[in-house]
C-alpha cells in the first residue's frame, strides 16, 4: 500500500470519524437550521455524505477494507445516535443480517456460507431479544423464541457441516464454484 | 464510584449507551474479517468474537440466560465444530485463492445495502409501544424463562429435543468415513458416461 493511499485512508478516517462525532454530538440540527432544511433528515444526509466520501476515497485509491469498514461504523452510529435504544438494537440486528446475506451470496468456501448462515440467525436473534426487553418485558416471549431458534441453528449447522466434510470426500474441494453436478 | 450508584446509573440509561457502541464497534469488524479474511481458518476464530460480543448484547438486554446460553453453544460449540470441519477441508491452510466470485459481489452489495436500508427506514418510520419495567435480576430470568418453557411452550420443548436428536444421528450417519467409495465411484462411473471423478483434478499442487 502506497503511502499515498494510506495517507488518503487515513484522512477519511479521520473526517468521517470528525463529521459522525460531530453529529452525534448535536451539531447536525444546528447545521440543519442553517442550510433552512428540515432537521428530521439529518442523519440521512450525513449517511449519504460519508458513503459519497468512502466511494470517492476508494475510486482515488485508499485502502478498501478500512474504508469499507470505517464508513459501515460511521453510517450506523450516525443513523442510531437519535433514535431510541429499541431502534438501535435492532438497527445493530438488520446490518449484521444483511452483512450475513451478502457473505451467504458471495462467498466461494462452502464453510464460510455456513459461517454466514449464523451471523443472519445471530440477528435475527438480537431482534428477538430487544423487542422482548423492551415490548414485553414481563413474559420473555421473545428470548423464549431466541432459545428455540439457538437450538435449530446448532442442529443444522451441525448437519450443514456433516454435508460440507461429505462433499469434501467426494469432490477434494469445498469451493462453491466447482459444485456443478446438478449444472445442465 | 461505589457500586451503587454505578447500578443507578445503569438502570437509568446512562451508562448503555457508551457500552452497546463499544460492543458494536468490536462485533462490526469482526464480522466484516468473517466475511473477507483470505485465510479461511482465521474466519473461524472470528466468529468466536462475533458471538462473544453478540453474548454481550444479550447481557445489556438483561437476557442473562441468553447470553450464557449464546456462549456456550454459539462461541464453543458451533465454533468448535466449524473450526474442525474447516481444518478438515483445507488441510495445508491454505489462502484462499479468492474469498468471494467476483460477479456475484456487485449484485449481492446492492442488494444487502438495499435491505439494509428498507429495514432501517421502516424501524426509524414506527411508533414503538416501548415499555419501561425495572430490571429483572438474574434469577428471576432464568424462572420466568423456566416456567415459559415448561408450561406455554412445552409441545415446542419437545419438537426441539426430537429435532436435536434427529440432527445428532443424521450428522453422525453423513461424515463418518464410508470405505466404499471406490465401488460407488465404479458403479456411478458405470452408470453415466458423461461422469467425471473430480478427484485428481482437484488436488492441489504444491
Amino acid at each position: 500500500m502506497s503511502s499515498k493511499s494510506s495517507y488518503l485512508t487515513m484522512a477519511f478516517v479521520a473526517l468521517g470519524t470528525f463529521l459522525v462525532c460531530g453529529y452525534a454530538y448535536g451539531y447536525g440540527p444546528m447545521v440543519m437550521n442553517l442550510l433552512h432544511t428540515s432537521t428530521d433528515l439529518a442523519d440521512v444526509l450525513i449517511t449519504l455524505l460519508v458513503f459519497a466520501m468512502a466511494v470517492l476515497a476508494v475510486a482515488l485509491g485508499a485502502d478498501m477494507a478500512v474504508v469499507v469498514v470505517t464508513g459501515t461504523i460511521g453510517i450506523f452510529v450516525a443513523l442510531t445516535v437519535q433514535q431510541p435504544e429499541l431502534v438501535r438494537y435492532m438497527t445493530l440486528a438488520a446490518l449484521l443480517f444483511c452483512m450475513g446475506m451478502y457473505g451467504m451470496v458471495v462467498s466461494r468456501n462452502a464453510v464460510r456460507v455456513l459461517m454466514s448462515i449464523e451471523l443472519m440467525l445471530n440477528g435475527v436473534n438480537i431482534n428477538l431479544v430487544a423487542l422482548s426487553r423492551y415490548i414485553d418485558p414481563v413474559d420473555v416471549r421473545g428470548q423464549v423464541f431466541a432459545i428455540f431458534i439457538l437450538t435449530v441453528a446448532a442442529a443444522e449447522a451441525a448437519v450443514g457441516l456433516a454435508i460440507v466434510l461429505a462433499a469434501y470426500r467426494n469432490m477434494s474441494t469445498v469451493d462453491m464454484e466447482k459444485f456443478t453436478l446438478l449444472k445442465w | 464510584m461505589d457500586n451503587y450508584q454505578f447500578l443507578q446509573q445503569w438502570m437509568a440509561g446512562n451508562v448503555e449507551t457508551p457500552i452497546f457502541y463499544l460492543i458494536c464497534f468490536i462485533a462490526i469488524p469482526l464480522a466484516y474479517g468473517v466475511l473477507f479474511d483470505g485465510r479461511i481458518i482465521r474466519c473461524g476464530f472470528l466468529l468466536i468474537g462475533v458471538f462473544g460480543m453478540i453474548s454481550g448484547i444479550f447481557l445489556l438486554l438483561q437476557a442473562q440466560f441468553l447470553a450464557m446460553a449464546q456462549l456456550m453453544i454459539y462461541a464453543v460449540g458451533i465454533t468448535l465444530v466449524v473450526v474442525i470441519a474447516l481444518m478438515l477441508t483445507n488441510p495445508r491452510l491454505e489462502h484462499d485463492v479468492e474469498p468471494s466470485v467476483p460477479q456475484h459481489q456487485l449484485p449481492a452489495a446492492f442488494v444487502a445495502v438495499a435491505a439494509f436500508l428498507t429495514i432501517y427506514l421502516s424501524l426509524r418510520s414506527e411508533l414503538w409501544p416501548i415499555r419501561s419495567v425495572e430490571t429483572s435480576l438474574a434469577t428471576y430470568n432464568v424462572n420466568q424463562i423456566g416456567i415459559k418453557l415448561l408450561v406455554d411452550y412445552a409441545l415446542p420443548f419437545e419438537f426441539a429435543s426430537v429435532l436435536l436428536l434427529l440432527a445428532l444421528i443424521g450428522a453422525v450417519m453423513l461424515a463418518k468415513a464410508d470405505h466404499s467409495d471406490a465401488a460407488r465411484s465404479q458403479e456411478w462411473a458405470d452408470a453415466d458416461p458423461d461422469y467425471i471423478d473430480r478427484k485428481e483434478e482437484n488436488v492441489v499442487k504444491v
